[in-house]
């Protein structure tokens, strides 16, 4: 590792201000991203700030605002807590299941909400500092684009960087339009919509988020809504746990009669953010929750995707996980 | 003085289990040296090509730094002298990416990697060779003899002939052996001997070839290795991690400690090569085989020569008039690869017993009967008779015990929820050998007390070699467990054969048991008595009240085992379940049958064979180290990219022993387990997915993409 100073924040103020005073500093959660990062020369901060004595972690209802009657969830919250915590299981089952379907239990009990949400990708180009990489490094050259890519993007890539984005939560959160509260240094707090929070690669892949430095996130908001009894999360991957998606569906439906009120349908392994499957959702809308209508909707939004070298299959695959997965979601999670 | 149980042959727990869970048992970098310094390995970003220039001026800088080594300053050693893989700063040359270039020294190990990473090195490029897709066309006859054509009869006349046949390739990945505890060492001088703190499946080899290497004789080079977190035949021959870790604590005039990272394991300690095995198989119609080829194709490093034996299964599995094994080696700028669990038979049984269950479908036959009806009565490839052969047990009493009654012979025809369900069966074998190894057996006496230790440079690698050590001692001597102390992994104890290809078993017991054996006999002498009934030693000790005795043998095989073919066999059998819509898979159950001899210790053998089942399935379902072909760099570089099977894949593991006794293969008639645990898994797991998809997949691991 590079040498960096060490700093234990004591209160949200001091520490966003220690953030946005330097460039290259960052907040340290529970590490267990930015440390194996640094280890691996990737992330190069000169300091660290520790946030994680501060005060976010409580999971609580939402009693005032447009959000009155959902949920919010501290930033510096630990994973295991949001996904056993009882409000989230009865009201956000999606989500809990989500947070299930990732990293392991140890890694969960140690991971932050917000931590969880700022995962660099994992794409391996990224991770050898000896490889070209644009993320990494801007104008080095993508390696993973002509290279091994058979975990990386079918929609939304660019040229210059065709990676996906890793976490399982954020595709719940994206299908459960939540909000991230974030504090800067200022003071201000604002909520800023999860799909304006993540962006694609475009010509300027180093930017995972569109959340300036120098700022907090204290909580995740979500919303009330009626889905509770009609979700799923759908993880395919390589072996059974411990084990990034080739491709997730987070899938929550409302229902009247078997006709289709709402949809949310968002993709995990197949872009640079999570990917909310609008074309699907619009499908689906008025219509009857039938397998037929399920494949006409994950048709439709399939057809836009665009593989690389190595992962064609994630079409069929993508295909197959929105109808198994709106299967699961009318099933109350069976098949 | 009551007669003392015999405690061979039962399940009693590991001698060293508790200090394992207790975080007691010493691996490498626990043992206590003082002032040690640290040392990392900074590694070629090239594939091929020529250090041009190393600007060290940064790194020199850095705090903590003590020394840097490169091939510039380091010391001349011998690259002959045993040690794998090459990378030894002998010279400016590259023949692979992440070879070792250089040895940072610092006072942590953080100082020392941030300092490696300061390091600017310049090449002269040239194209790698690295693109096995490529280049397997320029393949060419190993050099090693074991490895030349053996042919017997004509098999391309009998494919012509037949009707019923298999021509298929099947592919095999690269996959890295990953121990839990990676190759690290300590190194610590006094005067001209060097003691080397670092796990080794072969005490002596690793002394050996590092004095070899280092240029200095065996004696000043002492191994100690008590403990060994897993190896897999990474730590078999070592590799120059080993030496330079010598090198490094020498020039610093320090203890050092080396460890690799796990992010360097995949291009520093071997690796299992990248197999297209093409397997030919003609039958008629009822059944019996008529030819079978198997000809394999891999790669090995530049400038040195490893190919596993992957048609050794095919020589002796099935009797058949007309035989093909062939090897075509073609070299690359990639580590040199080594034996890996099961080596040869693992992959080979792959290829062998996904074609003997493709040609049992086309035959319209059960598989178990198809091989039964194939079984071979003496060793097809030698003549000799078997020491013992379990294979048509292992087959038919695992189908009773798996319920293979149950088993579709068509494919989809078992479907439980979205899950396609599938059995399939395979059948392997590993050889049987022992070497020579000497013990030392001592006894001493207080009272009534009689205690041994045992000593010999054997290797535990987590297997229990101090288990049953433990217990053929006991009996030998008719003490209880608790008085009998077993010293291993030093090679300052009498010269063992390594824990490899599984002769640590048959050679170290044999040894001990020999030794204790001797040692009573001696003593008996001694007392100038004669006996009705044989006293044990301890009764001896006691009767002739003799405080301290001891004897060495320098144990050998029988020589009457040579007249045999010697192998230990199994059968296994997989049940899983195929999604229908996304393609993964689940192992629910595996049965492994295994006929091995004697089993010293039911316990740390079955723990032995479902170890193997597990990588076996790992094998079969997630393993796979990916090369990119432009570079030649490993994009599967730590263990969340190269995935090994989770609690979750695996479903319910059985192990059965055959009671099986062989008087033939050594006085205890110890066959050995550690690697036929492994044979036949990845094909046992891909013929049930084909019978559960009807989709044959030929080439591992077997992910969801391929299934779909
Ligand atoms: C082997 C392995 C497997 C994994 N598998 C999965 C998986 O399958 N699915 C999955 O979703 N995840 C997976 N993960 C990732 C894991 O979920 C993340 O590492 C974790 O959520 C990060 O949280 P943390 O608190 O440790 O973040 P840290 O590592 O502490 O921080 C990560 C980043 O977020 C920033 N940050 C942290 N908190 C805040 C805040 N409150 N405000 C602003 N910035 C902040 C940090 O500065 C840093 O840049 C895996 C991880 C590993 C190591
Ligand atoms: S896909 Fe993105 S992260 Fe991966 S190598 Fe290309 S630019 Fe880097």
């Amino acid at each position: 590792m590079r040498p960096f100073t060490y700093t234990r924040a004591t209160d949200a103020t001091s520490a966003i201000k220690l953030l946005a005073e330097n460039p290259h500093a960052k907040f340290l959660a529970g590490g267990t991203n930015l440390l194996d990062l640094m280890k691996e020369d990737v992330e190069r901060p000169t300091a660290l700030i520790d946030i994680s004595d501060l005060d976010l972690n409580d999971i609580k209802p939402i009693t005032a605002g447009v959000n009155q009657g959902g949920i919010s969830l501290g930033g510096l919250g630990k994973n295991t807590d949001a996904a056993n915590h009882p409000l989230v299981r009865q009201h956000y089952p999606l989500l809990s299941q989500a947070i299930l379907a990732g990293a392991s239990g140890q890694i969960r009990n140690m991971a932050t909400n917000g931590g969880n949400l700022l995962q660099r990708t994992r794409c391996p180009y990224f991770y050898e500092v000896a490889m070209p990489c644009n993320k990494r490094e801007p104008g080095t050259g993508c390696g993973a684009r002509d290279g091994i890519n058979r975990m990386h993007a079918i929609f939304g890539w660019s040229e210059h960087c065709v990676a996906v984005y890793p976490s399982d939560l954020a595709v719940a959160l994206t299908a459960l339009d939540a909000g991230v509260i974030v504090r800067s240094a200022n003071g201000q707090q604002r909520r800023i919509p999860i799909a304006d929070f993540y962006r694609l690669p475009g010509d300027e892949p180093e930017k995972d988020t569109n959340l300036p430095h120098g700022e907090l996130i204290t909580a995740i908001e979500l919303p009330k809504n009626r889905f509770a009894n009609q979700s799923y999360y759908l993880k395919v991957r390589d072996r059974a746990s411990y084990a990034f998606a080739l491709v997730s569906v987070a899938a929550a439906l409302e229902t009247e009669g078997n006709t289709i009120k709402q949809a949310r349908i968002a993709m995990g392994g197949v872009a640079h953010k999570p990917w909310r499957a609008l074309k699907a959702e619009q499908m689906l809308v008025g219509k009857e929750a039938t397998e037929a209508n399920f494949k006409l909707a994950a048709d439709a939004e399939m057809a836009d995707a665009k593989p690389l070298t190595h992962n064609a299959f994630k079409v069929e695959l993508g295909n197959r996980s929105i109808v198994l997965a709106l299967r699961m979601a009318v099933n109350g999670g069976k098949a | 003085m009551k007669e003392v149980t015999k405690v061979t042959g039962t399940p009693i727990n590991r001698i060293d289990g508790i200090a394992k869970v207790t975080g007691k048992a010493p691996y490498s970098m626990d043992h206590p040296v003082k002032n040690p310094a640290y040392a990392i390995l900074f590694k070629s970003t090239v594939a091929a090509g020529k250090i041009q220039a190393i600007d060290m001026t940064a790194a020199e800088k850095a705090p903590g730094v003590i020394a840097i080594i490169t091939h510039q300053n380091a010391p001349k050693l011998n690259v002959k002298g045993g040690l794998r893989g090459g990378a030894l700063l002998q010279s400016p040359e590259i023949e692979f990416f992440g070879q070792h270039i250089g040895i940072v020294v610092a006072e942590t190990f953080e100082q020392a990697r941030y300092a490696s990473r300061l390091i600017q090195v310049t090449y002269d490029k040239k194209e790698p060779k690295v693109d096995f897709e490529k280049l397997a066309g320029q393949a060419r006859l190993p050099k090693d003899k074991e490895k030349a054509d053996a042919r017997r009869g004509d098999v391309q006349t009998a494919l012509r002939q037949a009707t019923y046949k298999v021509e298929e390739v099947y592919e095999t990945p690269i996959e890295h052996h990953h121990p839990m505890e990676p190759h690290a060492t300590i190194a610590e001088w006094n005067g001209d001997h060097v003691t080397l703190y670092n796990s080794a499946q072969i005490v002596n080899g690793a002394q050996t070839a590092t004095a070899a290497t280092l240029n200095l004789k065996p004696e000043q080079v002492r191994i100690v290795s008590p403990y060994i977190g897993g190896g897999f035949g990474s730590k078999g021959g070592q590799w120059a991690n080993l030496a330079l870790a010598a090198v490094a604590a020498k020039h610093v005039n320090r203890p050092v400690k080396l460890a690799l990272t796990r992010q360097q394991m995949v291009n520093s300690v071997g690796m299992r090569q990248h197999n297209r095995q093409k397997i030919s198989l003609a039958a008629t119609a009822d059944g019996k085989l008529t030819a079978l080829a198997h000809e394999t194709t891999t790669h090995c490093a530049i400038n040195d020569e490893f190919v596993e034996p992957c048609g050794d299964c095919s020589k002796v599995m099935y009797d058949t008039p007309n035989s093909l094994i062939t090897y075509r080696v073609v070299p690359m700028n990639l580590i040199l690869p080594t034996y890996t669990r099961g080596p040869g038979k693992s992959t080979g049984s792959f290829a062998l017993e996904s074609a003997m269950d493709e040609l049992a479908y086309k035959l319209k036959m059960d598989p178990i009967a198809f091989r039964i009806k194939n079984e071979p009565d003496r060793d097809p490839s030698n003549g000799k008779p078997w020491s013992s052969r379990a294979t048509v047990q292992c087959l038919q009493e695992g189908a009773k015990a798996f319920g293979w009654e149950n088993r579709k012979s068509e494919p989809r025809q078992n479907q439980q929820g979205n899950y396609w369900i599938g059995y399939g069966v395979a059948a392997g074998t590993y050889p049987a050998h022992q070497r020579p190894t000497s013990a030392l057996v001592k006894l001493k006496r207080t009272g009534d007390h009689v205690a041994a230790t045992v000593e010999l440079a054997a290797a535990d690698l987590g297997t229990g070699t101090y288990t049953i050590l433990t217990q053929t001692a006991a009996d030998a001597l008719g003490l209880p467990i608790q008085n009998v102390k077993v010293n291993i992994g030093d090679s300052s104890l009498p010269p063992a054969a390594g824990a490899v290809g599984s002769v640590g078993a048959a050679s170290y017991a044999n040894a001990v048991n020999d030794a204790c054996v001797k040692l009573t006999q001696e003593l008996v002498v001694k007392s100038g008595k004669q006996f009705f009934v044989r006293p044990t030693a301890a009764q001896l000790m006691r009767s002739e009240k003799i405080t301290d005795y001891q004897t060495r043998v320098d144990s050998k095989p029988p020589e009457s085992a040579e007249a045999y073919s010697a192998h230990s066999f199994n059968a296994n059998f997989a049940e899983v379940a195929v999604h229908q819509s996304t393609g993964m898979i689940r192992v629910n159950r595996f049965l492994a049958v295994t006929g091995a001899g004697t089993i010293l210790n039911p316990k740390t053998a079955r723990s032995q064979i479902i170890g193997g089942n597990v990588w076996g399935i790992g094998m079969a379902l997630t393993e796979e180290s990916v090369v990119d072909p432009r570079w030649g760099n490993f994009v599967t570089r730590s263990l969340a990219d190269y995935h090994v099977p989770t609690h979750l894949d695996i479903g319910h593991l059985d192990a059965i022993f055959i009671n099986e006794k062989d008087e033939h293969v050594n006085t205890l008639g110890v066959k050995g387990i550690g690697e036929v645990g492994i044979v036949a898994v990845a094909a046992a797991v891909a013929n049930a997915v084909f019978n559960a998809t009807g989709k044959r997949i030929r080439e591992l691991p077997i992910t969801p993409d391929k299934v779909l």
